[in-house]
């Protein structure tokens, strides 16, 4: 009886030796925080969604689960995948960038949608996906790959200069294809990956000061050069009309200032608590544009008001900021980058659409990660956090 | 609050936390690891080792903080707008979903003394438009061809400036319903084109009275700016906006306070395409008061058929005329049972704006002047009418004494052969005292009161304050715009009016003393002060003010919410009641003994009237026919005052006209037919 009452304790005791060490090896291989972060987010998302579909039809909740589920499945595909291979085929992925980049110009492929060519749909199953979202990612690859070259220190300008360059060839095809908000993305996260890298900090502070002046000078020209040619050729004219508004919300709150105005109405009028579920009535009532996916931020605002706000952005903190831990404890320093990388997508594309929401960014039109309605969004963010995860779980160099 | 201050304090505690665990978890792991466990090897970081990571570790942390700087930058705007200006925003979201709607009221009726409506109002469909329309030719064109309207005309319409521009701009009334039904099915062709159910005045006798009740029309910016500059005056009363329909002229101008209703007033819910998803808050429009007049759709029709035969006999006479004025009074009270000015008005051509076209017809002269109310807006010399006061005055100052005769022999020399007048009858009356000088209009009698006057050092001017004091020379207060007050003509006048000429002939003489006396010259009255003078002489002097309110009806329930109490105006001076009573005998003599013809009309009338004919005599032009009478002799009411401008003789077109109305009044029509004799004047 004893005995048989030891050998249960011991039986008990191995069990839970097991069940620690298969925590232990969980938690070797997933990061939880950036689950949590990422499961909470998609969470709240499907909430807000699940709210915008009962007065806005565009908003299909249906599609918005199936966005998710495809986007786990990529992101555990993504997640046992080892990614240090790509860091040697840089001019693969560059010239796959620029493929990808074009893609919506290929006739055949392309699909326009809100006047904007900026989506392809797949033949035969008529899915359409936009990929610029996948652009962001490669270019992250790429040049967390080409930064990884140089060991954490950048020695010389040529180096600097170089690295800069290939940052700017997918920046300025993602330009030239006419998606500005998507270009400052690609931009900021690989600019962040780039002073990670090492570079001198004179050189980086002169490279910010040189972009300052261009954009100071493409805005003074614009207009002229306009004139000259004839047409509008550099900053759009609604472009320039939005950076006009966000100067002065409430400069044309019936023309380019209205979706501003609009949303920061609905921000604003949501106060502590919110309106409540239904009760949302700049974005029910069609007064906010685009409630369901842009401006989507502004539309949790008016629901759920600062307290949401709050819980929102406190799992976007928690989902960088343990993202910037993975990265932290990352052997790899391509993989490092590449986790750095995404912690701009995020951040920048945080920064930007909420920022747009309450008048701190000029409005352009990038969705916000996990939230926004949109498949391609959702399919290539949860990507992102199976990236996020398989750094994790590859953070050991040997094994 | 409480709640408030709780999810605040867990929020902080949660930020806090996290905060905390990010560090703890940071600070967990070393540089280096011995793995015992697993039994892997101790090993360094990629790379150069140490130094890197030293490296990388500083500039994770500028990373965090930059990553940290983001957050804060947004939760301290969305502090800023949520937890403080939260109210602003909350008020725009309110005004963003709200509109209000104003439905116009209806404005109030128009009836007779008895009820009967003679203005009301009829709904109708009318089809309007912005101002910016006007630049969109094309929908503007195609609009017109739909309107069956002239470009040019929808165009001026559109463009209306008398409608500020945010304003919706009448572009056609009445407009059928299958051509509404037409605009309305292609409302994707015509942006900023809108049909409205308006209410629209709607006249059921036509041009009747149309003088007196006036006409409506859009307020113009002068009256719109009248009214902000009485806002703080008139607190509590309508305030306008711009289109709305408000009285221009008469009874709808005079009485427009009561007749204009309040406008109702809704707050509607909106979606972001104007569409109304909800309503809250209505204030109904509440329709304006029934106005009634003492006006008697019999009499005033009386009056106006009257008038129309009386032009039509002066013209069958050979006099072209088309003008002239007929009014009945109550004198007991000063009501005004009917009013006519010829040549008739119709106030439903104002209904929607009127064209430069109709506007420019309603002002010429050759079709004379059909604007004018020349029932109190007219000027015209007395004549013979004022024969009556002549003789008051002069019993008052003892020029004339009851007994007192003169002899007519057809020319008067009383200032000398060289100034010598005829008499009408240039035979001569022979022997008149002065009742028999009213009976037969005989102008020495009243020659010899002018010149009597005239040298009176005493009394100069007793016969012009006789004629003040019966109201001639000033308004006489009626309730109705426009009215003239007329003039009564001295010296004093005369040399001012005159003043450009040499100072002998603008001085006062007896030509014109004498000229006054049988009321020709310069002085002028209104048809409507000759009828109160005759209501004052019937009623013993006294002359209330003339006034065609009766009362203001509630439109839901039956009381009279105001009502007109008779005003006494003033009592006519007359020395001794003996004096009234010769001169209204005289007046009854005008009417039996002057001439059988002229009695012929009056004695088909169970009735007994006093009257009196005038002709008032203008150079270049035919003889003004006036005739005024009163009845009954003995227990007035009703008195009726005709004028027909170049109508001829008294007795040949007015008579008629006031006969009319007698005769309608007492159910006893005229059967003398047309034959008014010699025409007696």
């Amino acid at each position: 009886m004893a005995q048989r009452a030891v050998s249960t304790k011991d039986a008990l005791k191995h069990v839970n030796k097991r069940i620690g060490q298969a925590r232990g090896s969980l938690r070797r291989q997933i990061s939880l925080p950036v689950l949590f972060g990422a499961a909470g987010l998609v969470a709240f998302g499907c909430l807000i969604i699940w709210t915008a579909s009962l007065t806005i039809s565009a908003a299909s909740f249906s599609r918005h689960l199936i966005g998710i589920g495809l986007g786990t499945i990529l992101a555990l595909f993504c997640w046992k995948t080892d990614f240090r291979g790509l860091s040697n085929i840089t001019t693969v992925l560059m010239v796959i960038d620029i493929i990808v980049i074009f893609l919506p110009y290929v006739p055949g492929l392309s699909y326009s949608a809100k006047g904007m060519t900026g989506w392809i749909q797949i033949p035969l199953i008529h899915l359409t996906f936009q990929p610029v979202e996948l652009v962001k990612i490669i270019t992250v690859f790429i040049v967390a790959a080409l930064g990884a070259q140089y060991n954490g220190r950048i020695d010389s300008v040529r180096n600097y200069v170089k690295l800069c360059g290939m940052l700017a060839i997918p920046f300025c095809c993602v330009l030239i294809a006419g998606d500005l908000g998507s270009g400052l993305v690609v931009f900021f996260s690989g600019a962040i990956i780039i002073m990670m890298s090492g570079p001198r900090r004179e050189w980086v502070l002169s490279t910010i000061a040189i972009l300052i002046g261009l954009v100071a000078l493409l805005l003074a020209a614009d207009s002229l050069v306009d004139s000259i040619v004839g047409r509008d050729v550099l900053l759009k004219a609604y472009q320039m009309n939005r950076l006009l508004v966000f100067l002065d919300p409430t400069a044309d709150t019936t023309g380019a200032g209205y979706n501003l105005m609009q949303s920061l109405i609905a921000v604003g009028s949501g106060g502590f608590f919110g309106k409540g579920i239904g009760n949302a009535t700049q974005s029910a009532s069609g007064f906010l544009p685009e409630a369901h996916t842009d401006f989507i931020f502004a539309l949790t605002s008016e629901e759920f008001g600062f307290v949401g706000d709050l819980l929102l952005l406190s799992l976007f903190a928690l989902l960088i900021f343990s993202t910037i831990r993975v990265a932290y404890k990352s052997d790899s320093l391509f993989l490092r980058l590449v986790a750095v990388g995404i912690v701009g997508i995020w951040t920048f594309q945080v920064l930007e659409n909420v920022g747009m929401c309450i008048g701190l960014m000029p409005i352009t039109g990038i969705p916000l990660p996990f939230i926004s309605f949109g498949s391609s969004s959702m399919l290539m963010q949860l990507a992102n956090v199976g990236i996020v995860q398989s750094i994790w779980r590859h953070r050991t160099q040997a094994r | 609050m409480d709640a408030k201050i709780f999810v605040i304090i867990t929020g902080a505690i949660l930020v806090i936390a996290i905060l905390v665990s990010l560090v703890m978890m940071r600070r967990n792991p070393n540089r280096f690891t011995y793995d015992t466990a697993h039994g892997t090897r101790p090993r360094a970081s990629e790379g150069e080792g140490n130094t890197s990571q030293v490296a990388f570790k500083g500039r994770f942390t500028m990373l965090a903080a930059g990553v940290g700087a983001v957050f804060a930058a947004i939760f301290a705007k969305l502090w800023s707008m949520q937890m403080v200006s939260s109210d602003y925003y909350e008020g725009l979201s309110n005004q963003n979903q709200t509109r209000t709607v104003t439905t116009p009221a209806p404005r109030g009726r128009i009836l007779d003394r008895n009820g009967t409506p003679l203005v009301t109002n009829r709904p109708c469909l009318t089809v309007a438009a912005y101002r910016s329309l006007a630049e969109d030719t094309v929908t503007v064109r195609h609009l017109a061809n739909v309107l069956g309207m002239p470009y040019i005309a929808v165009k001026r319409n559109i463009q209306n400036y008398n409608e500020s521009a945010q304003s919706l701009h009448t572009v056609a009334s009445d407009v059928r319903r299958s051509t509404v039904a037409y605009i309305q099915e292609h409302a994707s062709f015509f942006n900023n084109v809108e049909v409205v159910e308006r209410t629209e005045r709607y006249y059921p006798y036509g041009s009747l009275a149309g003088h007196l009740l006036g006409y409506t029309g859009t307020i113009t910016s002068e009256q719109l700016e009248k009214q902000n500059d009485d806002e703080n005056k008139s607190a509590g009363t309508i305030a306008y906006k711009s289109g709305d329909i408000v009285g221009q002229t008469g009874v709808e101008l005079q009485y427009e306070r009561l007749l204009q209703g309040i406008r109702g007033e809704q707050t509607v819910q909106v979606n972001a395409a104007g569409a109304v998803t909800g309503r809250s808050g209505a204030v109904p429009a509440e329709p304006g008061s029934d106005v009634k007049l003492t006006i008697d759709l019999s009499i005033q029709q009386a009056c106006e058929n009257g008038l129309a035969h009386a032009i039509e006999i002066a013209k069958q006479n050979g006099h072209n005329t088309n003008r002239g004025a007929c009014v009945c009074l109550d004198c007991t009270n000063g009501e005004i049972l009917g009013m006519a000015s010829a040549p008739e008005l119709d106030p439903s051509v104002f209904i929607g704006g009127v064209s430069n076209d109709v506007w420019n017809q309603l002002n010429s002269e050759d079709n004379g002047l059909p604007m004018i109310n020349r029932a109190i807006s007219g000027q015209y010399m007395s004549a013979s009418t004022i024969k009556p006061l002549s003789a008051l005055a002069a019993l008052k100052h003892g020029i004339f004494t009851e007994t007192q005769t003169t002899v007519c022999s057809g020319w008067w020399t009383g200032f000398g052969e060289s100034d010598g007048k005829w008499c009408w009858l240039h035979s001569g009356h022979g022997t008149m005292n002065l009742r028999n000088g009213i009976v037969h209009s005989c102008d020495p009698v009243f020659y010899d009161i002018g010149k009597g006057f005239f040298y009176d050092k005493d009394n100069p001017e007793g016969l012009q304050e006789m004629y003040r004091s019966w109201g001639l020379g000033s308004s006489t207060g009626v309730d109705l715009g426009g009215e003239a007050a007329g003039r009564v003509p001295d010296a004093e006048w005369k040399s001012e009016y005159f003043s450009s000429w040499s100072e002998s002939d603008r001085a006062w003489n007896g030509g014109d003393m004498t000229n006054i006396a049988i009321g020709q010259g310069d002085i002028l009255v209104t048809p409507l002060q000759m009828a109160c003078v005759y209501a004052g002489i019937a009623n013993g002097g006294k002359e209330y003010v003339p006034h065609v309110f009766l009362s203001a009806v509630s439109r839901d329930g039956e009381g009279d919410t105001v009502t007109y109490k008779p005003k006494e105006r003033l009592k006519g001076d007359f020395a001794k009641e003996s004096h009234l009573n010769l001169v209204r005998d005289g007046l009854k003599g005008v009417i039996y003994e002057e001439s059988s013809d002229q009695a012929s009309h009056f004695t088909s009338l169970s009735t007994t009237v006093a009257g009196k004919s005038g002709t008032g005599q203008k150079t270049n032009e035919d003889d003004y026919s006036w005739f005024i009478v009163y009845a009954p002799y003995d227990d007035p009411k009703y008195v009726v005052a005709s004028l027909v401008e170049e109508g001829g003789f008294g007795a040949t077109a007015s008579l008629y006209a006031v006969r009319d109305v007698l005769g309608v009044i007492y159910g006893e029509p005229d059967t003398a037919g047309t034959t008014a004799g010699d025409g007696a004047r």
